[in-house]
């Protein structure tokens, strides 16, 4: 009786230090580790977080998030980083011309016996669309740049 | 409907109703003064025989024979357009069989009216075109115009219309400019035409450490910042890269062509690679001469014609043209590419008519093409800006119609030809074609996956890519270059001395120039950012203006 006592206060005492360590343990003080969890994501969810809270989205705006996920779909060469990175990011990237044309490009091929061709291709068209819409920003106000929005999906707002 | 057109679908050859004037279709050429054209075997009752044919094929679906006009396979889909769904979910089929056919019927007269009217501009009776005209304006007020053969019948019939009361007004280059932009943007084209064209510009710089590329038609210059993205990424570094750009002036004094430059140099700069730029201001691509490009020894050139080329034509028969001066000194420089992109139709025949059925065919597929994505894009977000640009890129369709149909002589400049033609042409000019090779073709079948529209298909022939709407090609793309010859250079204008070299001299060799054509408002600028200092300085001629 007094063994098993023993072992019920044990077990609670190890419940109140689950918990007390549970409580104090918050994912949102240790935003590296959460940035580690999110570039594990695909775009959508990461877009989905963005929306959780301010903190959240602040680190989704991170760009080494978003080169990790189009690293994961597409890998580029040595410079590419520099490259994309001068051109306006790797989220804007994603979010403009490799994320959309990839949801298009699977939808509609199937499976490429060239993969990795297919990828740098799916690259190389991505990056000389994003150059363009960066150049149309160049241009100043006069216009919203418009040449990306044969890329837009509609939005299933129902 | 009143006394016009009704005889039209009953398909009576014997006699017909042309303008209100009930005569025998034997007698027409007896009506109207004999035209200094060389169709006179035509005979204008074939023109019922087709569309009487034509009526056939459509209530028997058999196959169709055409006697003298060529139709496209889609021509039955064409003038059947699709009809709108009524509101009313429950109407009997009878009424939409009705509907149906009515649409057919106004598309058939549509058409019957429009050729009828250019037999009659050809044989130069005005009066009988001027009350087609009148006709098919009233045809078209109860006609569906937004869609289909409609939309179609009506630019044309404007065209006629311009031409017989001469009120067509030129462009200025900067709505010129703002068109081709819409355009650009609505539809797949003209960016397959620049991919297209940087992939082959991008193949043949291969090895080579200073490029040079002279572009006959800058515009907003959208398709060098693709170039300049992949230069900066192919393996062994970028080169160094010049960019020609050849414009028209602008009037207001603002220098467009160096506001370009300055754009492309930003971009440039950004990604790391060493560039100049230079603009030469020519209204006429024939006024240029090679001595103002300033190609210097040892460097790659690369010459982009898009959709440039057939301005430079003139008509059939005529003896030498433009473009053949033009098509000698490109080859002259020696080009280790010249990527020539032009619309594939046949619009610069002798013939009036033949011409205006042959742009009838090619702008009804072209506005086909519009639709197909007009439809796609009515639903997306940005949706309505999506539909500014494919109404604007429709006028800029409509400029080139109006060219077509309205002008003759030197202010017709859109005489475009089919590529058998400019590939004939280009060997003739001493040049030797290169093939796209599969890279391009792929890139262009991916680019077209991206474009919403299901109809575009692209096809390689012969080393060219053609880009079409259900197996209509319309656009084509080929490459070419000068065979390796092992003979000094034989161009007065890439051996001399003080010829323009990379970074820190260019301000004081831009004086130099001594001669200059008074045809041509020539402004040099030069623009270059200096990789050591990797800061933008622009200089400029500071000479002024030359005339």
């Amino acid at each position: 009786m007094g063994a098993e006592q023993a072992q019920q206060q044990h077990e609670s005492d190890e419940e109140i230090d689950n918990d007390n360590s549970h409580r104090g343990y918050n994912i949102n003080n240790n935003i590296d580790i959460l940035a580690e969890i999110l570039t594990r994501l695909d775009g959508r969810s990461l877009s989905v977080a963005s929306c959780v809270c301010r903190l959240w989205s602040s680190v989704c705006h991170r760009d080494s998030v978003w080169e990790a996920l189009c690293n994961r779909h597409v890998a580029g060469g040595p410079g590419t980083r520099s490259v994309v990175v001068a051109l306006g990011g790797y989220r804007r990237l994603y979010r403009l011309c490799l994320g959309p044309a990839l949801d298009r490009l699977t939808v509609t091929g199937s499976a490429e016996p060239d993969r990795s061709g297919w990828a740098h291709l799916s690259l190389s068209l991505s990056l000389s669309l994003f150059s363009i819409d960066c150049y149309e920003r160049l241009g100043g106000t006069k216009q919203r740049p418009a040449s990306l929005l044969f890329l837009c999906k509609p939005v299933n707002v129902s | 409907m009143g006394p016009y057109g009704s005889d039209s679908t009953t398909g009576s050859s014997s006699s017909e109703i042309h303008g209100g004037y009930p005569f025998r279709p034997a007698d027409l050429c007896h009506v109207a003064p004999a035209a200094p054209s060389d169709s006179a075997t035509f005979d204008p009752s074939d023109v019922s025989y087709w569309v009487d044919s034509m009526l056939n094929e459509l209530s028997s679906a058999s196959a169709p024979s055409i006697p003298n006009l060529s139709v496209p396979d889609n021509w039955p889909d064409q003038i059947c357009p699709p009809v709108n769904p009524t509101p009313h979910c429950a109407a009997p089929q009878m009424i939409m069989a009705q509907q149906r056919k009515e649409e057919e019927d106004s598309g058939i007269r549509l058409v019957h009216l429009l050729m009828s009217c250019a037999d009659a501009v050809q044989r130069g009776n005005t009066g009988l075109a001027a009350s087609l005209v009148d006709e098919m304006r009233l045809l078209l007020s109860q006609v569906n115009t937004l869609s289909g053969i409609g939309k179609v019948a009506g630019y044309f019939a404007d065209a006629l219309f311009r031409r017989l009361y001469a009120t067509e007004t030129p462009l200025s280059a900067s709505e010129y400019d703002v068109l081709f932009h819409h355009f650009y943007e609505a539809c797949p084209y003209l960016k397959f035409a620049h991919f297209t064209a940087n992939q082959a510009i991008l193949e043949a710089f291969e090895g080579h450490d200073r490029v040079h590329v002279i572009d006959f038609s800058l515009m907003q210059g959208l398709q060098w910042p693709a170039l300049i993205q992949a230069l900066a990424l192919r393996p062994g570094g970028p080169p160094f890269l010049r960019i020609t750009g050849i414009g028209p002036p602008s009037p207001d004094g603002r220098d467009s062509l160096r506001e370009v430059g300055f754009r492309l140099a930003e971009l440039a700069r950004s990604v790391r690679v060493r560039f100049a730029f230079r603009g030469v201001a020519a209204n006429r691509l024939d006024d240029v001469q090679p001595w103002m490009l300033q190609v210097a020894k040892g460097e790659a050139v690369a010459i982009n014609s898009v959709l440039q080329l057939h301005r430079l034509l003139s008509d059939p028969g005529s003896g030498t043209a433009p473009i053949d001066s033009v098509l000698e000194w490109v080859a002259g420089l020696r080009p280790k590419i010249v990527t020539v992109v032009e619309q594939e139709a046949d619009h610069n025949k002798p013939s009036f008519l033949d011409r205006f059925t042959e742009a009838l065919f090619y702008y009804s597929t072209m506005f086909d093409s519009l639709e197909g994505t007009t439809t796609s894009a009515s639903s997306l977000p940005g949706g309505v800006q999506r539909q500014r640009q494919l109404a604007v890129a429709e006028v800029h369709l409509q400029r080139e119609i109006c060219n077509i149909v309205c002008c003759e002589g030197e202010s017709r400049v859109e005489r475009h030809e089919p590529l058998s033609h400019w590939k004939s042409r280009l060997s003739r000019a001493g040049l030797s074609p290169v093939q796209l090779g599969s890279n391009a073709f792929r890139q262009a079948s991916m680019l077209l996956t991206l474009f919403s529209g299901e109809g575009y298909c692209v096809e390689e022939t012969d080393g060219c890519l053609t880009l079409g709407w259900h197996s209509r090609p319309l656009i084509s793309a080929s490459a070419w270059r000068a065979p390796p010859v092992s003979e000094i250079e034989c161009m007065n204008n890439n051996v001399s001395d003080d010829v323009v070299m990379p970074c820190k001299d260019n301000i004081g060799d831009s004086n130099n120039v001594s001669t200059v054509d008074d045809n041509v408002s020539f402004r040099e600028e030069n623009i270059n950012n200096d990789d050591e200092n990797n800061k933008l300085s622009c200089s400029g001629s500071g000479s002024g203006e030359w005339f």
